[in-house]
């Protein structure tokens, strides 16, 4: 039998709103439990729903930005169950109105581009956050209420690989889109991947299971790469796949039964009364979208065809948005593509890596950075000044200026000063000058060191250079 | 002397002309608040509350549907599950209230959790009709301690909710004014949820007066309520006019027709007569008997099927009575089942059946087309007339011992017809306007949707030709 695993992945995102999906509660992460709980998150009888506006306007990014058909009325339905951690014992969500329909997101695998598609994107409420011991559960509603988006992909990812490179890309545009901390570890982004096996070129779909509880990308590798092998060896001993959620369990990097699925699951879905549908006029959808910031995929082509970057070069700055952000700050300061980015990947990022920092959280600013690209560019420093300032400007909150008065880092560049410091470097060094008019003009470096010596460190090698050149022309 | 025995309005003119305090106005409340226990109108009867004397409703005591949330104050539902439960914020209605410096005397009994239309299942026990002593009859609910309290003035007003009829049957049944105002007009938040789409915030007042000068206080948008309407306010009062000259009154044959009871027909004869004294004209229209018989069935179906969704917070979790269980799965079903009646627990039975997947289609998603349609019939008549009107019901308030016939039209019509106001948010206002025996019949008009000043005229003047302003049912003395 030729087989492939046919995947397709459900994405719940916490969006980086103030405050809950249909309460003022604060949303934050990490708080005192249960110190950020209004009444509706209890679900106190009584209390009603308010939509979140800024929650709406950052799906309609999300949408927008993963090439969705926009609903231009929000509609919102009530999904009924009974759960210790649903307050309300119903879940207000979208079921048959999502507010963003068919839409793609483009992956490359194996070098060539492919489109996934995305069924739907709707907006709904977190449940509370259960924390289960032997014999009692903790329940904290901090979370009950949060604002989320669930992105539901169509089945067309076919390899382990190819579902981390569409999450990872759809991480990328939800952070950089600003609309949430993607961050799988903290929950702030959970994937369910539902997956079946066919055989090649079938279009009948085998028996599907749900996989849980995977906190971060490598997870989800391998737990993908797990369940192919599982389910393919069932396959060929000739077994079926039962129909089921399973769990990823760390310890042994396996799948495990968390329930069987029943087919039957009923969630007496109706139209939410308290919010009546709410209609999102074209001016109103195209004012939230004008606001849309560039996503990595535009970045990227900026980077490399406008700024001249290695894909390399940009491939790195965009790796992390706080840092692509301050490349895109320190470009508008001052125009020098190239240097910032070799600061900024060199010892900039050498620091923060030692230190574990983020870059918001050092002394270094990008008008600080672009002061000392200035002052390297109009040579009133040399590079290895530069270095010297950068790494105060990292350690300190000092100024360029102040810091090149303290140092005492003037480069001369004075072309009557150099020569007279070439010529007592000349005449004391005769033997090296005779070297050089013999042919060894590798020498010449040792003779800019030594002005270099002279002024200590001051003067303008490449200054030094050339006029060293030209007064040994003249003995000639 | 009493002052209680008065309007609303004229209660404020004494306390302003200083003939009487609001001390000696809440202490006589009070007082009748405790005289009148055999009624059994209150879950809760509380002290003085500070008031603001630079408000209108100063010193005004008022009675409280005990499904309003009130902060500090037990808040039960009339329901087991709730029977410990102390909210921490109060509804807006109640806010309102204390703004307007009214004394809240006391929370009153109601159907459990709003869910049924005799007054008999509070969990504090049944609610008597104070037009007979013997206490055999019902006062109607489901907001039936505010009625009672209202008709036997121990307070000059009380709030209800309105989710089929559950004010404006038992102001029929106490001889009283009941007004559910336009859906959106007033604030639900606050007020617990039976039926989202239906319910109403709705009052008692024995003068058509008061409950104009009321909803002028009470109504209003507010940002806790998407579904609150954002329309200005009104001066019901002032713009007051009771010249039903060449106004346009439909009464529906149909519902009419089904009624048999004397006392009711001859009192409505007597209404349609002081109307067209008035110049008004009053005509016959003709609905649909199907869909007259369909309000009840979509009425249950849409109210079972949100009550179903709106009570399943009430799990034994998080604030509600508890019962313990292996697991949360028992625990919910153990205080489910014991903290809720059987009343209650048929409806929410009906409602997961109606909302099933198997169902849904074919029951909740029609209820919702048959909802419109009557609906659109109702508004296609006051294309042509100003209000329809119609008996409160087909006869005066049962005794607990007798049932009526459940499935003859009489019952399903007669009885339930009331709720058309709710399925299409009509404002919709119960007064009274004859008496079978001892106990007081009620005649109910509705108008469009947002056209409560007509209602009010309309009601006003037909109050003026009757005998009944300001009624309240006063003990034998022995």
């Amino acid at each position: 039998m030729n087989l492939e695993p046919v995947i397709g992945i459900e994405v719940h995102c916490e969006l980086k709103t103030k405050t809950k999906m249909f309460s003022s509660a604060p949303v934050s992460f990490n708080a005192v439990p249960n110190s950020l709980v209004q009444p509706l998150d209890l679900a106190l009888p009584g209390t009603l729903p308010r939509v979140n506006k800024r929650a709406v306007e950052m799906a309609l990014l999300a949408s927008k930005a993963l090439n969705m058909e926009i609903d231009n009325e929000l509609v919102f339905d009530r999904k009924n169950y009974f759960y210790t951690d649903l307050a309300k014992g119903f879940q207000i969500t979208q079921d048959k109105r999502p507010i963003g329909r068919n839409g793609y997101l483009e992956i490359e695998a194996d070098g060539s581009y492919k489109k996934i598609r995305i069924n739907r994107l709707h907006m709904e409420e977190d449940t509370a956050k259960q924390t289960h011991f032997d014999d009692y559960t903790l329940i904290d509603y901090n979370r009950s209420g949060n604002p989320l988006i669930e992105i539901v992909s169509g089945p067309d990812i076919r390899s382990a690989k190819e579902a981390c490179k569409y999450i990872e890309n759809l991480r990328a545009t939800l952070l950089y889109l600003g609309v949430s901390d993607v961050k799988m570890e903290e929950g702030s982004m959970r994937c369910d991947i539902n997956i079946s096996i066919k055989e090649k070129g079938s279009s009948v779909l085998g028996t599907k299971t749900e996989i849980k509880n995977l906190n971060s990308i490598s997870n989800v590798e391998k737990a993908i790469e797990y369940e192919i092998e599982r389910q393919s060896k069932l396959l060929q001993a000739g077994k079926k796949i039962i129909q089921e959620t399973r769990r990823f369990d760390e310890e042994s990097k396996t799948t495990v039964t968390m329930r069987v699925k029943n087919d039957s699951l009923n969630y007496k879905y109706f139209r939410e009364p308290n919010i009546a549908p709410i209609k999102l006029s074209d001016e109103y959808i195209d004012q939230v979208l004008s606001d849309m910031p560039l996503l990595p995929v535009e970045l990227n082509k900026i980077y490399t065809t406008k700024y001249n970057l290695s894909a390399y070069d940009s491939e790195q700055l965009l790796l992390n948005k706080e840092i692509s952000d301050f490349f895109n700050e320190c470009v508008k300061i001052i125009n020098e593509p190239k240097l910032i980015t070799n600061f900024i990947l060199g010892d900039v990022l050498a620091f923060l890596n030692k230190r574990g920092l983020p870059i918001s959280e050092c002394n270094l600013t990008p008008n600080k950075l672009a002061d000392l690209i200035k002052s390297l560019v109009s040579n009133a420093i040399s590079s290895k000044q530069a270095k010297i300032v950068l790494n105060e400007l990292l350690e300190s909150d000092k100024s360029v200026e102040q810091i090149i008065k303290e140092k005492g880092l003037v480069q001369i560049s004075d072309e009557n000063e150099i020569r007279t410091l070439v010529n007592i470097v000349l005449s004391d060094n005769k033997n090296a000058v005779k070297d050089y008019l013999g042919g060894k003009t590798n020498i010449l470096g040792f003779l800019v060191g030594q002005v270099m010596k002279l002024s200590k460190g001051k003067a303008n090698p490449e200054l030094a250079n050339t006029l060293i050149l030209e007064e040994i022309n003249k003995l000639n | 002397m009493s002052y209680l025995n008065k309007s609303l309005i004229d209660i404020i003119e004494a306390l302003k002309n200083k003939q009487v305090s609001a001390k000696e106005l809440v202490e006589e409340s009070l007082l009748l608040a405790n005289k009148y226990s055999k009624y059994n109108p209150f879950v809760t009867i509380l002290g003085d509350t500070k008031v603001n004397s630079e408000a209108p409703l100063y010193g005004v005591p008022y009675a409280l549907k005990d499904n309003f949330s009130t902060k500090d104050i037990l808040t039960t539902g009339s329901s087991n599950i709730l029977k410990d439960y102390i909210p921490v914020f109060d509804a807006t209605v109640v806010e309102k209230l204390k703004e307007s410096g009214a004394t809240l005397i006391g929370k009153t009994v109601l159907d459990e959790l709003a869910m049924g239309g005799t007054g008999v299942s509070g969990h504090t026990g049944r609610v008597y009709n104070p037009y007979d002593p013997s206490l055999n009859t019902i006062s109607g609910g489901s907001s039936a301690g505010s009625a009672v309290a209202v008709a036997l003035g121990i307070v000059p007003f009380a709030i209800g909710s309105d989710t089929g009829d559950s004010v404006r049957k038992p102001a029929a049944h106490c001889g009283i004014v009941g007004i559910k105002p336009t859906y959106g007009r007033i604030s639900r938040y606050g007020l617990f949820p039976f039926a989202t789409s239906i319910d109403h915030v709705a009052y008692f007042t024995r003068t058509v007066r008061d409950s104009a000068f009321l909803l002028s206080l009470l109504e209003g948008s507010d940002n806790k309520d998407a579904t609150a309407s954002t329309r200005e306010g009104h001066n019901y009062l002032k713009d007051l006019n009771t010249d039903v000259k060449g106004k346009k009154i439909a009464v529906i044959s149909e519902i009419v027709d089904c009624i048999s009871e004397p006392s009711i027909l001859s009192s409505l004869d007597n209404a349609i007569s002081i109307y067209k004294e008035g110049g008004a004209t009053v005509e016959r229209v003709s609905v649909d008997l199907n869909l007259l018989r369909a309000i009840l069935p979509v009425y249950m179906i849409i109210s079972c099927s949100e009550a179903t969704s709106n009570n399943a917070g009430l799990d034994g979790i998080n604030f509600t009575s508890r019962e313990e269980g292996n697991d949360f799965e028992e625990v919910m079903i153990n205080s489910r089942s014991k903290g809720l009646g059987k009343s209650v627990k048929n409806r929410l039975v009906l409602g997961a059946y109606c909302l099933d997947n198997e169902n849904i289609e074919n029951v909740f998603i029609k209820a919702q087309k048959v909802r419109s349609l009557i609906t659109e019939t109702i508004n296609n008549i006051f294309k042509d007339y100003d209000a329809i009107l119609l008996p409160a019901s087909a006869d005066a308030a049962p005794t607990f011992d007798t049932l009526s016939d459940r499935m003859s039209d009489e019952c399903i019509i007669g009885e339930n017809h009331l709720a058309i106001a709710n399925l299409g948010g009509f404002p919709s206002l119960t007064l009274p306007y004859g008496f079978k025996g001892n106990l007081p019949l009620g005649v109910n008009l509705t108008c469009k949707a947002f056209d409560e000043q007509t209602l009010f005229n309309l009601s006003a003047y037909l109050e003026s030709k009757l005998p009944y302003e300001n009624m309240i049912a006063k003990e034998e003395e022995k």
